[in-house]
């Protein structure tokens, strides 16, 4: 295959885009143009919103779950051990310890910044202490 | 048994990933992770020189490549170069950030953090040998970038090249994905080798047709990661959204990473369909080149002109896989070919580091990015204009500059393949050369020949001093850029030893 | 052959993937679809992991990687849709024009 084995590709691209171009002209063209204001709102159904829907979730949930899908789905990797763990030996179960060891280290440092805590208030508390520039920052 | 002194850098750059993290923990002065994090970039540095002059040592038995993993992780001189010019680069990187990190309230241990992690991923990058090794370590680079590049998180343009950047990633790496399991599917292989000896069989065969898209869609996903025109849209935005220091990260490190990872798959995975990616790589190298280049004449941003000048630099970089469009092109050219690409990514890393280096600078006095406040810096600064220069020259391909080398192979590898193809795209690129010329030379001039603008209180910036980290950075890049462009026999000499992956093993 | 229809449904999920990044406004859909095409991903590594029986079953574990990595997106992900959220009080993406050639 050469370069020119690559002509009907770049014909049907030619074809696509000139068939777009010329239909998306002759619509502008040819359709008639009374513009009212209810004509260019966006369509939607229904009746138009009046104020924004509810509150939504409080941040919090979104940390709890941003940890909870990493922690969660991070154990995979122990089910490619857990098929064939008895021909892996002390080997294998060295390697999981480690790979276990960083996951604890990463809960261990989460825990630390305080993302865990469910109490703002207490976290508030624990940023002081453990990076009092970063309360600076969050007020400026 | 598992080879330690051969995984030992990247055992050593996990180990300082770890450091970094817990020395954050402590209440100690947020500087002491930058220094921890140079310290460890240093020490992983050294198993790779040991693992290069391995024959030279005593205490060391030279064994040729090494294999781990069955065929899924190869130390060769390829790869080793490769991991030379990383944690090289990155060391750099990191003197560019410390800085930058200090001036402003920005969350530093984690920054570091992320950006070892991400130079972990291209180390290992050099080294993969097989589909799954090469996508996660493709991840373990792009992965953090994406955080680095909204690091200041109240502005909103920051915010923006984050969010652009995450999406355009995520899309490559589904795309990258889908095409890697459509080449697992017909060759019923994962590493390269393995890849390599069944896709043979393929031609003329039923899974030919699915096989072409696997290839495709793979050459795709890595097409958005070096920003190849036309998935290059991301890149001017997030290049000027970032934090400048991520910018420069981005530009040669992660950009490199793709090229690397583009080079494996190319050369040894697909290395009999040169059918297949040579033409699709030709017209993403002229497109790059010409796209890059023309839209970076009309930029008033410096940072987002150096944006589309390192797409059209990835166009150049691009040349010698597109040279292999030519049919029957022989295993000698195509030696050619990657020693061409080696060695402009080692020059390119140099100077645009060295670039970016200047921007950074300047930026630090003048708190503009627009070209028009940059006039007239020769006279207040003259160091730093004549930094700016050296640089731009160089991008540009003046000798005695390193960019002429790098200009020079990837002409001489072009012309060697010989033919209608390859003729045409080596007059592409010289055309490139000349309009690449006129906006770095703009640049220069306008820093060297106009006046400052009005504005800018030129006795205050006369006074103000560089960072000192960011004079090491300016010095190491200067000197890379100087001397290897006058004696550019040792880039030869390097590149020299890569040749013998290319022609497979 | 049976492998045919895996195909065919792996293609056809990737397909409504990439339409859904194309055309969805707000950024955790379009983090939804790069989701979906990861599952059409997925199956096709496990049904050609079944069709050519590898002897390391690679496919599948390749199938556990990309698990992994997309779990690690979602977090990155919803980590700058938050942060977005909070500056601008939404979290669509045709509205990010700030930078513009």
């Amino acid at each position: 295959m050469t370069l020119a084995d690559y002509l009907p590709i770049a014909l049907m691209f030619v074809l696509g885009v000139g068939f777009a171009s010329v239909a998306m002209y002759f619509s502008w063209r040819i359709a008639p143009k009374k513009p009212t204001p209810e004509k260019l709102a966006p369509y939607e159904c229904g009746i138009v919103p009046l104020q924004e829907p509810a509150q939504r979730f409080p941040v919090k949930f979104y940390m709890v779950a941003m940890l909870f899908v990493i922690f969660d789905v991070e154990i995979i990797f122990l089910f490619a051990w857990a098929v064939r763990f008895d021909q892996f030996g002390w080997a294998g179960i060295a390697a999981v310890g480690i790979f276990v060891a960083l996951l604890i280290e990463t809960l261990v440092y989460v825990w630390k910044r305080g993302a865990l805590d469910w109490n703002v208030a207490r976290r508030a508390r624990y940023r002081r202490v453990v990076a009092p520039e970063r309360v600076q920052e969050e007020a400026a | 048994m598992i080879d330690y002194h051969a995984l030992a850098p990247e055992l050593l750059l996990a180990g300082t990933v770890l450091a970094v993290l817990t020395v954050d923990l402590l209440r100690v002065e947020k500087y002491w992770v930058a220094v921890v994090g140079l310290f460890g970039l240093f020490l992983s540095f050294i198993p790779v020189l040991t693992l290069g002059f391995c024959d030279t040592l005593t205490f060391c038995e030279d064994t040729g490549t090494r294999f781990l993993f069955g065929e899924s992780y190869a130390v060769d001189s390829f790869s080793l170069v490769l991991k030379a010019l990383f944690l090289g680069s990155a060391f750099v990187a990191v003197l560019l950030s410390v800085g930058y990190l200090e001036s402003d309230r920005f969350w530093q241990g984690e920054f570091y953090f992320l950006m070892l992690s991400s130079v972990l991923g291209a180390v290992v990058m050099a080294s993969s040998r097989d589909l799954v090794t090469i996508f996660v370590a493709l991840e373990l680079v792009t992965g953090p970038t994406f955080l680095m590049a909204g690091w200041r998180k109240g502005d909103p343009r920051s915010n923006e090249a984050m969010l652009k950047f995450f999406i355009i990633g995520v899309l490559s790496a589904a795309l990258l994905l889908f095409g890697m399991s459509l080449v697992y599917g017909t060759t019923g292989e994962l590493t390269f080798a393995g890849i390599r000896a069944e896709a043979a069989g393929i031609r003329g065969g039923d899974l030919e047709a699915l096989f072409t898209v696997g290839v495709l869609f793979t050459l795709l996903g890595f097409a958005f990661k070096v920003s190849a025109v036309p998935f290059h849209f991301w890149t001017p935005d997030t290049y000027e959204g970032s934090p400048t220091p991520v910018t420069a990260y981005l530009s040669v490190v992660s950009k490199t990473a793709g090229f690397v990872g583009l080079l494996a798959i190319c050369y040894l995975a697909f290395r009999d369909a040169t059918f297949l990616w040579g033409p699709a790589l030709w017209v993403l190298a002229a497109a790059s080149m010409t796209v890059g280049n023309l839209a970076a004449l009309r930029q008033t941003n410096i940072v987002r002109l150096l944006g589309y000048s390192s797409i059209a630099q990835g166009g150049f970089i691009l040349v010698p896989f597109g040279a292999a469009v030519a049919a029957g092109v022989t295993d000698v050219q195509l030696e050619e070919a990657f020693f061409a690409t080696v060695t402009y990514l080692l020059i390119y890393a140099f100077m645009n580091l060295g670039a970016f280096a200047v921007i950074i600078a300047g930026g630090n006095r003048l708190r503009s990015a627009e070209i028009g406040d940059w006039a007239g810096m020769f006279g207040y600064a003259p160091g730093l204009a004549t930094m700016l220069a050296v640089f731009f020259f160089s991008l540009a391909g003046i000798p005695p500059l390193a960019g002429w080398f790098a200009k020079f192979v990837m002409f001489r590898a072009v012309l060697s393949v010989g033919g209608g193809w390859a003729a045409a795209l080596a007059i592409i690129a010289a055309v490139n050369s000349v309009i690449a010329f006129v906006y770095y030379a703009k640049v220069v001039k306008s820093a060297f020949m106009d006046p400052a603008p009005e504005h800018v209180a030129v006795a205050d910036l006369a006074r103000m001093p560089t960072v000192p980290s960011l004079q090491f950075a300016l010095v190491l890049t200067v000197a890379g850029v100087i001397v290897l462009g006058i004696f550019p026999g040792i880039i030869a000499e390097i590149g020299e030893l890569t040749k013998t992956f290319a022609s497979g093993f | 052959m049976i492998i045919t229809q895996f195909v065919i449904l792996g293609a056809a999920l990737f397909a409504l993937g990439v339409y859904g990044v194309l055309s969805r406004r707000n950024a955790v859909l379009v983090l939804l679809s790069v989701e979906l095409m990861l599952a059409a991903v997925n199956i096709n590594l496990v049904a050609f992991d079944a069709f050519v029986a590898d002897r390391i079953a690679g496919g599948q574990i390749f199938a556990l990687f990309i698990i992994a990595v997309a779990a690690a997106e979602v977090g990155i992900g919803l980590a700058i849709v938050l942060l977005i959220f909070r500056n601008r009080r939404s979290a669509n993406v045709d509205e990010l024009d700030l930078l513009k050639l």
